[in-house]
């Protein structure tokens, strides 16, 4: 296999210039698989924490081909083709922050004497490359639930440490002397040198000296041994001058720093799986570079800690981390690999183990694959499965795509079907009419209620209406939670309210009455 | 209140701890009296023909033969002088234990009185008259990782830090190098730097070379020069010029090594520079500045050391086998001590001249240190280590209340150290450290505290302690009842045990693996736990260690494991009647007077025979009648701590000098030194100024 280069791409360093890449040996570089083994394929996830906020998260109605994006995926809108978006994902009640962190990549929170599924498809991708996997996250641990602190579990389903510092990821895969010609030269003079200052000390030294110096030099001989060893059976990436990440002054350039890292980790096939954490669960991380000064778990319990502030606040954070997925895609999109891009060879899972962030649920689970992984998934597509799935049947049709000799994982023992265009059961919406009358002074409308696109306005809602352009809902605060309009997003419901005409389009600015055609009344199930 | 040592003392004290002359006469004295070692037979060949058949006949059967040793002891392991010697606090305990009749057990025959005379006699000619005092041989020793973070930090002007930014709530070492270099394992003396027992291997090698990269890749940083341009001056142009990369490595030879190092080192360093320009020479520059700081002379302490030749002044006095350490040395062992750190360059430059060893001018500079911030290494090493508390660390699982617990004592030992309080405020003190995690404990003195309100939105945070003093939280000050050591050691038994290791300084053997549980209540019985805990420990054997743990740790009963002081109901006479009784409608008093908790019994009596009825009562004895016990731990520990190594037999004598000069001290309310004093007779101490040579190939 070759490595390809686009010679205009660009390494960014966090809180620095634009740095140029001068990585052109890698054009010539051979890895030891025969061409024709193909592209190796890449597993990579990233983590969301603490749920979602369903009314802007959740795509509602629309076809496996024909949806339109939910109003925090609109970052998204340039991936479309890329994207397999899993919807009904997770059939479980409620779930505390540690069970749901577990079930993300483990399938059940019960699953805790298994290697979670990353580390299986490590088992298989991942041993020929100098690192079999990587464990990242962005925050230290949070022993007040430990489990909050980890997705990848070992075989004995135990924790693997995690490492949340860029530099440290770039000086293990690029600088260190078992990678690298210069460093081991560098190496090998100041062993000399300090041989050399030992042995003439020794010369006038005591015995308790000596003991001492004895064991330096004996450290010393074994470390230029080692090096020897390496250099004789070395894979060396051949020119050490990327730039190293500077110290991010901020949380965002950290996570920055670390994506750019994953992708160049996976890219020079130093490592084909990685798992990466955006924050703990449960994580109290204040965003303070988005202005935001309250602790994120807080603003994720946005129904019981509800103001219009903490809602855009929270709004904010769940915009960032689907643009630091972006960012992710962007990148792997940008470095070409054999005939198509990194990421075409590469699977992505992004998502969380809860689905409400307030509620707890886990039912509707954010889960979105990008990436063809070399033809082994079907992207551009929405599923949206007919019944609730078991997270574990997800893992497990992964293990399947990449030949894990696997028949159950986590209580399932069937894998889920239509990752790859296979047949599976679509959810299938009670049909219902959508249609506007108005009469003097008031409006009845029927239709799908659902949040604005737009973030900045949440407050705004539209139903939508077969055939016409939708409705806009924009009431006070007071009209907002008596009839707790985000409540009934993605499902139809039947409004009646005042309004006036803008644009020569009725906006509602009042509810009256509020019905929903299939759902539960609000407040019969707990958020 | 601020207490200093008055310089006569100092002066006493130097004269009679440190000066050649004193140990000379004192040997002479020995000399003179017939006692020396020399003069009579051979000790080993003593203790072979009186002492080893005592113990055969009374010892042995459980100390010293067969498949199980008791206790840890076993007599017949010891056999030459080194040995005899190296068990000096296993003699003193044999003698207390057979003078008091705890040992034998028995069932077995007692010694008799000649027995135990003869012992006596023995333990005080040929252990204790003969001691001579030595300082210990001049050992390197490796940098602990935290004086070596410390000391990477003093030479570049920056930490080393994870370049991650900080998330709240989370657990995380900031330090790369404590996060790189493996955990320090206590050594021998039970403090961390004591690496006697910790050796170099290509792992930490691996660490200090990628630790050593880090720090030059930001010194160098063309980004920010403020710190390398601190020794190299401005730099100009894109490289530095010949002269400044020569200033540069000239600057690191001397300071990585604490001393100005030989003209052929210099030389030799010099050359790897020679003749380069602009980028080669920094490359150069880099290797070789990398080279200074993984030699040896950086990563070791005391290896380039040397011990002043003894100046004899008569012909009639037997040469020395000691002498003063040079100043360099003597610079290097008080900044580790009091800092944990190099020696700063007012040190090193007073050594330069060699005045450091002029009274007043140590005198001065130990001042200095005290007072400088970086004497908290006292309390976050020395203290840290001393009472375990970083066990503190997992009494919640909530970061920002374990941080309080545990800065609780932190803080008061860096009062008690620094602003030279009385030794015994360790134990008794009415001023303490909180904040609002920690408040609560303080009920009724909290309200002095200044208000702090938590801003929306977070859910918890670490906030900062305040000094608070204490008037009317009788049950709490001194650092046995902050909320976190009671908290800590959950049970009598640990709490008990860790009191006589940590305050009263007895080492305990660990227990016999096959004690089982303390059996439940039967049907029919109303045992308190200590009564059923009495029926479980019983047995003779236990009872040696136990008579020792047991009155301590039960005089703690009432403070619950969270640390809550909860007196026993008032209806029982064995409760603290005097402070801080429930109401009885109190919800949280539920319990009758007959219930085993009602019934809590923090009475006891010491091994020494004072009794008590509950804490404050054992508080009194430890600060008033076993003071001497209490004083002379602290200043074990600090001598241990402030040698880096573990006592021997040879420290004796002048662990006993400081111990009664603070003892005795007087002009205060209590009548004992301060910890200004004792930090004053330590780096004075013959240990801490000298040091004996090492040995030859020929010895």
């Amino acid at each position: 296999m070759s490595w390809q280069l686009d010679r205009r791409r660009f390494l960014r360093g966090a809180a620095g210039p634009l740095l140029p890449l001068p990585f052109l040996n890698l054009m010539e570089r051979k890895a030891s698989g025969a061409a024709a083994d193909g592209p190796p394929i890449r597993f990579m996830t990233l983590f969301k924490p603490n749920g979602v906020h369903p009314p802007s998260w959740s795509i509602n109605g629309g076809t496996e081909f024909d949806f339109r994006m939910s109003p925090l995926m609109q970052p998204f809108a340039k991936h479309k083709q890329d994207l397999l978006i899993l919807d009904n994902m997770g059939d479980f009640g409620f779930s505390s922050h540690a069970n749901s962190t577990r079930r993300f990549l483990s399938g059940h929170h019960r699953n805790t004497k298994s290697a979670s599924v990353d580390q299986l498809i490590a088992d298989r991708i991942g041993k020929g490359t100098p690192h079999r996997s990587l464990e990242l996250t962005t925050e230290g641990l949070f022993p007040n639930q430990i489990g909050c602190s980890y997705i990848s579990y070992d075989s004995n389903g135990d924790p693997i440490p995690r490492e949340s510092d860029p530099q440290l990821i770039f000086d293990r895969l690029f600088r260190s002397p078992m990678r690298n010609q210069d460093k081991r030269r560098e190496m090998r003079s100041v062993l000399d040198r300090v041989s050399e200052d030992a042995k003439s000390l020794s010369r006038t030294a005591g015995v308790e000296d000596k003991q001492t110096l004895d064991q330096y030099l004996s450290v010393v001989r074994s470390t230029e041994k080692r090096i020897e060893n390496i250099a004789a059976s070395s894979n060396d990436i051949p020119k050490a001058t990327m730039e190293r990440p500077l110290a991010p002054a901020n949380m965002n350039e950290q996570v920055e720093s670390m994506l750019d890292l994953i992708a160049l980790a996976l890219w020079t096939d130093s490592t084909r799986c990685v798992t990466y954490m955006l924050g703990n669960s449960n994580s109290r991380m204040i965003f303070d570079f988005l202005g935001i000064k309250e602790q994120h778990h807080y603003l994720s319990h946005f129904f019981r800690n509800f103001s219009r502030q903490n809602l855009d606040a929270l709004l904010k954070i769940s915009l960032w981390h689907m643009e630091k997925f972006d960012y992710l895609l962007t990148r792997m999109k940008s470095y070409k690999d054999h005939e198509g891009s990194l990421l075409d060879h590469s699977i992505v899972l992004y998502g969380s183990g809860m689905g409400h962030s307030d509620n707890h649920t886990a039912t509707r689970i954010p889960i979105i694959l990008a990436g063809q992984g070399g033809g082994l998934v079907k992207t551009g597509r929405y599923v949206r499965y007919a019944e609730n799935q078991q997270l574990g049947r997800l893992h497990l049709a992964l293990l399947k795509l990449f030949d894990a000799d696997q028949d159950s994982f986590a209580y399932s023992n069937n894998p889920l079907p239509g990752l790859n265009g296979s047949n599976f059961t679509p959810y299938n919406e009670q049909p219902f009419e959508s249609w506007v009358k108005k009469g003097d002074g008031s409006i009845t409308v029927q239709g799908r209620l659902r949040l604005s696109d737009n973030l900045d306005e949440a407050r705004i809602f539209l139903i939508d209406i077969e055939g016409q352009p939708s409705i806009r809902i924009d009431v006070a605060f007071r009209d907002f939670h008596d009839f707790n309009l985000a409540y009934h997003c993605g499902t139809a419901v039947k409004i009646t309210g005042t309004f006036t005409e803008k644009d020569g389009q009725p906006v509602i600015t009042k509810v009256q009455e509020l019905n929903s055609l299939f759902g539960k009344k609000p407040g019969s199930a707990n958020g | 209140m601020s207490y200093r040592l008055p310089l006569l003392l100092i002066i006493f004290g130097w004269v009679t701890l440190c000066t050649p002359e004193s140990a000379i006469s004192s040997d002479q004295d020995k000399a003179t009296s017939g006692k020396t070692t020399q003069a009579e037979s051979d000790p080993q060949q003593v203790y072979q023909t009186t002492i080893q058949p005592l113990l055969r006949k009374h010892c042995f059967q459980c100390h010293g033969q067969g498949d199980e040793v008791h206790g840890e002891v076993n007599f017949r392991e010891l056999k030459t002088e080194q040995q005899i010697e190296a068990a000096f606090e296993l003699w003193s305990s044999v003698l207390e234990v057979i003078d008091s009749g705890a040992m034998p057990p028995e069932t077995q025959p007692r010694l008799t009185s000649a027995e135990i005379e003869q012992f006596k006699s023995w333990y005080q000619k040929d252990l204790v008259d003969t001691i001579q005092p030595l300082p210990g041989i001049l050992r390197p020793r490796r940098l602990s990782a935290h004086e070596y973070r410390q000391t990477l930090r003093s030479l570049f002007g920056f930490e080393l830090e994870v370049a991650i930014a900080e998330a709240e709530q989370t657990v995380v070492e900031k330090s790369l190098v404590m996060k790189l270099l493996p955990v320090d394992p206590p050594g021998p003396s039970g403090f961390k730097n004591d690496t006697s027992a910790n050796p170099l291997t290509t792992n930490v090698w691996d660490q200090y070379s990628f630790l050593i990269d880090d720090a030059l890749e930001q010194w160098f940083d063309p980004r920010q020069r403020e710190h390398i341009e601190v020794v190299a001056g401005p730099i100009s142009a894109e490289h530095m010029t010949p002269e400044q990369a020569e200033k540069v490595l000239r600057w690191m030879l001397r300071h990585a090594y604490r001393r100005s190092p030989k003209a052929e080192t210099i030389a030799t360093s010099l050359a790897a520079i020679a003749g380069k320009r602009a980028a080669e020479l920094e490359s150069a520059l880099r290797i070789e500045l990398k080279s200074v700081l993984m030699s040896p002379p950086f990563i070791y302490r005391s290896l380039l050391a040397t011990i002043n030749a003894p100046n004899a002044k008569n012909d009639t006095v037997p040469p020395r086998p000691y002498g003063r350490v040079d100043d360099h040395e003597l610079a290097e062992r008080l900044s580790y001590f009091l800092w944990g750190d190099m020696p700063d360059d007012r040190l090193m430059q007073l050594a330069d001249r060699g005045a450091l060893h002029d009274p007043d001018v140590y005198a001065s500079e130990v001042a200095r240190m005290l007072e400088d911030a970086k004497s908290r290494n006292l309390a976050y090493n020395f203290g840290v280590e001393w009472f375990s508390l970083n066990e503190i660390s997992k009494v919640s699982n909530n970061p920002p209340v374990s941080h309080a617990l545990r800065q609780q004592p932190i803080d008061f030992l860096h009062h008690l150290f620094t602003e030279g309080q009385p030794l015994l405020e360790l134990i008794d003190s009415n001023v303490t450290f909180v904040n609002p995690h920690t408040a609560k404990y303080y009920p009724r003195d909290r309200k002095r505290m200044t208000a702090y309100r938590k801003q929306r939105g977070i859910e918890v945070e670490a906030v900062s302690n305040q000094r608070l003093e204490l008037t009317n939280t009788p049950e709490r000050g001194g650092l046995l009842t902050m909320p976190g050591v009671l908290a800590m050691n959950k049970g009598p038994v640990i709490r008990g045990t860790w009191m006589l290791e940590r305050i009263m300084g007895e080492h305990l053997p660990d227990p016999p693996a096959n004690v089982g549980q303390v059996k439940p209540n039967q049907r029919g019985e109303n045992l308190s736990f200590r009564e059923r805990f009495e029926l479980h420990r019983s047995n003779e054997t236990c009872a040696i260690c136990h008579n020792k743990i047991d009155p301590l740790g039960f005089a703690m009963q009432a403070y619950d494991a969270s640390g809550n002081y909860k007196p026993a109901g008032s209806s029982n006479a064995n409760t603290n009647k005097k402070r801080n009784k429930k109401k009885p409608d109190d919800p949280t008093n539920n319990q009758t007077a007959s219930s085993p908790a009602a019934r809590l019994d923090t009475s006891g009596r010491l091994s020494s025979g004072e009794t008590f009825d509950d804490y404050d009562g054992l508080k009194q004895i430890l600060i008033t009648s076993r003071r001497r016990t209490v004083i002379e731990n602290i200043v074990k520990r600090t001598l241990s701590y402030a040698l880096a190594r573990e006592l021997n037999i040879h420290d004796v004598p002048t662990v006993d000098t400081i111990t009664s000069e603070l003892n005795q001290h007087g002009n205060l309310e209590r009548q004992e030194g301060s910890y200004h004093d004792l930090i004053n007779l330590v780096v004075n101490s013959l240990p801490f100024t000298h040091a004996e040579p090492q040995h030859t190939k020929n010895d």
